[in-house]
């Protein structure tokens, strides 16, 4: 109930920030024709406002918040954003192996066939079936 | 009118071994590619055109064939398994799809697929082969105003996937059709919300907003929930019944009405340009959902919904073709692939196409069906590989999956910068869902987002401001009290029946055990 309620008051937040901010400051205002660059983005925010207060004053749905979890989820998306980044400037072929081998290990994965799969046959079938055989290119 | 001559050596042309072989290539290839998460029947045609240069009309354009078609139900493949939709219309296939694996059915579930995906496509072929012309002709009677109309129409279908709290799906809705908003707009061409990135000047790219909120924000919640012994990703029991690894006859004639609603909605949609099959699959989800005797089974396993949403957007791609071969104006980017690989031939597709190249197409036409008949044979033996594949441990297949996305992200939108809005939307996604609002509900407003405002803003033109001048559009009309009708129906009678039949089945349980 309570983190319905939260998540309510959040998307009014959303919306007043939304509509009175981000809109405004990103948007060129345009004042003619029947649709201008800010109707719906601005129908949008005033909606999120109204429906924010909604589930905030009568809150509905099912949650499924877990902090265990949610700590989990953020490391991996922190390694994620480390390997792209990464990716970008050193290549695909040398962070690959890390990454891959980083995630396997942060999941408890310690048998030796699988890891070595997983660093070195996984990124090699990846960039021999994209770079060569389909002509694209990888980071 | 073509004649019948031409007609039979046309599709005497098509059945020879030489085509043959270029479908089968076509086919294997249009799977094995439409199953890596990102990619699909767009990326599959994209690479496999250079390899038509040197071929000849016939076999260049039957190749082209089968890997499209290959990679319409190769997109189905990630979804059911690892519910990791590799493209947007593939995440209403996961909704039941995954659930049915998780039961430790996903051969069956995968059957369930392939059979519905080659029956909507050989329906849509076949009105395709015998009502091109006419539907194409109607087709394009729908103006902006109708578009519109339509548009509602599909928004409506968003009250059928509404579970327990109305407030939280509109919510998702209004943060869908918002994000939708960035990049140019219609009417004045001027940017917004781009936030200094150019990048942006196009809108935000569909593939890594839906990739990100439906795939790879389920690959973190998985990775994030492996315990202390890392299981297989799905365990098939060694001694599973045989009925859970095959569909039978009984459960495919059981599902004859969904896949022919879902195929006729994907061939209906398919036929106008521009709606595209991720509001087909949607909409005859939902509707199958809510005219089910058992709705509440939806979301949880049924092989209907399966049924429902292949049949639906493998139906689409048939039927894009329509208004492409008919007049030349292609329904979807890969019918407009497939206009370039007819010009890189010398072929120019429009209203005399039938009469100067009658036989070629009909050669066209035989092709699709016998890529219909090998898709159904190779996915059979394909499925059994991916099975094999997906019982590896969980560590790699999501790892896999993981490394997989950010390479078809990559390639589709051209950069990093697609990967990182992948990756940004990856979080939204798993807080929405965490909190319990559907990111199904938001990529379908996000998808319908631009084609609403543009529709909308050349409709106010039409009526020059004055909504009630729409009653001078009939099909419109029609189409908006139909909307009205779909949400009364799905938002609020189907689900107040299902909830009576619910509260009836526990008195009956309660008297039962008395």
């Amino acid at each position: 109930m309570l983190i319905n309620r939260l998540s309510g008051a959040f998307i009014v937040s959303l919306g007043l920030l939304l509509y009175f901010i981000v809109i405004p400051a990103h948007t060129e205002i345009v004042d003619y024709g029947w649709m201008r660059p800010q109707s719906i983005p601005n129908a949008c925010a005033i909606l999120l406002v109204f429906l924010g207060i909604v589930q905030t004053a009568i809150p509905t749905g099912a949650t499924s918040v877990g902090f265990s979890e949610f700590l989990r989820v953020s490391m991996f998306a922190l390694v994620t954003i480390c390997a792209l980044w990464a990716m970008a400037n050193f290549g695909f072929l040398a962070v690959t192996p890390l990454f891959v081998g980083a995630l396997m290990l942060l999941v408890g994965e310690r048998r030796i066939g699988w890891l070595l799969g997983g660093v070195i046959v996984l990124p090699l079938a990846i960039w021999l079936t994209v770079v060569p055989l389909l002509e694209r290119t990888l980071p | 009118m073509v004649e019948f001559t031409t007609v039979l050596a046309g599709l005497g042309d098509a059945l020879n071994l030489t085509n043959l072989l270029f479908v089968i290539a076509g086919v294997a290839i249009g799977q094995f590619i439409g199953a890596l998460p990102g990619t699909g029947p767009v990326m599959a045609m994209a690479v496999a055109i250079p390899f038509t240069f040197v071929l000849d009309p016939l076999p260049a354009i039957a190749f082209l064939v089968g890997v499209n078609k290959g990679g319409l139900f190769g997109g189905a493949i990630p979804a059911i398994l690892i519910n990791t939709p590799g493209t947007p219309d593939a995440a209403a296939t996961a909704l039941d799809g995954h659930p049915l694996a998780k039961k430790g059915k996903p051969v069956k579930a995968m059957k369930m697929a392939l059979y519905s995906s080659v029956t909507g496509d050989t329906f849509s072929d076949i009105v395709l082969i015998t009502l091109s012309v006419p539907l194409a002709i109607i087709a394009l009677q729908m103006g902006p105003v109708e578009i519109f109309a339509l548009m509602i129409f599909a928004f409506s279908i968003i009250a059928g996937l509404i579970g327990d709290s109305v407030v939280k799906a509109l919510i998702a809705a209004v943060l869908g059709l918002f994000f939708a908003m960035v990049g140019l707009d219609p009417e004045h061409g001027t940017p917004r919300l781009y936030f200094g990135y150019f990048e942006l000047f196009d809108g935000l790219p569909l593939t890594a907003v839906a990739i990100g909120m439906l795939a790879v924000a389920e690959i973190f919640r998985r990775l994030a929930n492996i315990g202390k012994s890392i299981l297989p990703t799905i365990e098939i029991p060694d001694t599973q019944d045989a009925d859970d690894k095959r569909v039978s006859r009984a459960e495919y004639w059981s599902c004859r009405y969904v896949m022919l609603r879902g195929a006729v909605i994907g061939t209906v949609l398919g036929a106008i340009p521009g709606i595209g099959s991720t509001a087909a699959a949607f909409m005859s989800y939902a509707s199958t959902k809510q005219t089910s005797n058992d709705p509440e089974s939806f979301g949880k396993g049924n092989i209907q919904g399966v049924a429902a949403t292949e049949s639906a957007n493998s139906a689409v791609m048939g039927a894009n073709l329509i208004p492409l071969l008919a007049i030349g104006i292609p329904g979807s980017i890969t019918a407009a692939l497939l206009i370039s690989a007819f010009k890189i031939h010398g072929i120019q597709p429009g209203p005399l196409l039938f009469e100067q190249q009658g036989r070629l197409i009909y050669g066209l036409f035989g092709a699709m069906l016998m890529a219909n008949l090998m898709n159904l044979l190779i996915g059979q033996a394909s499925l059994r590989l991916w099975a094999r594949i997906i019982s590896a441990p969980e560590s790699l297949v999501f790892s896999a999956a993981l490394v997989l996305c950010i390479t078809g992200v990559y390639a589709s939108t051209g950069g990093m910068f697609g990967v990182a809005v992948m990756l940004a939307f990856a979080i939204l996604g798993y807080v929405m869902t965490s909190f319990g609002y559907s990111v199904v509900i938001f990529i379908i407003a996000f998808f319908l987002g631009n084609k609403l405002e543009l529709s909308l803003s050349q409709t106010l033109v039409i009526l020059d401001g004055n909504p009630m001048a729409i009653i001078n559009f009939p099909v419109a009309l029609a189409l908006l009290l139909l909307s009205l009708l779909s949400i009364v129906w799905l938002g609020y009678l189907a689900p107040r029946r299902a909830n009576k039949r619910a509260l009836i089945a526990d008195d009956q349980s309660d008297t039962s055990s008395k």
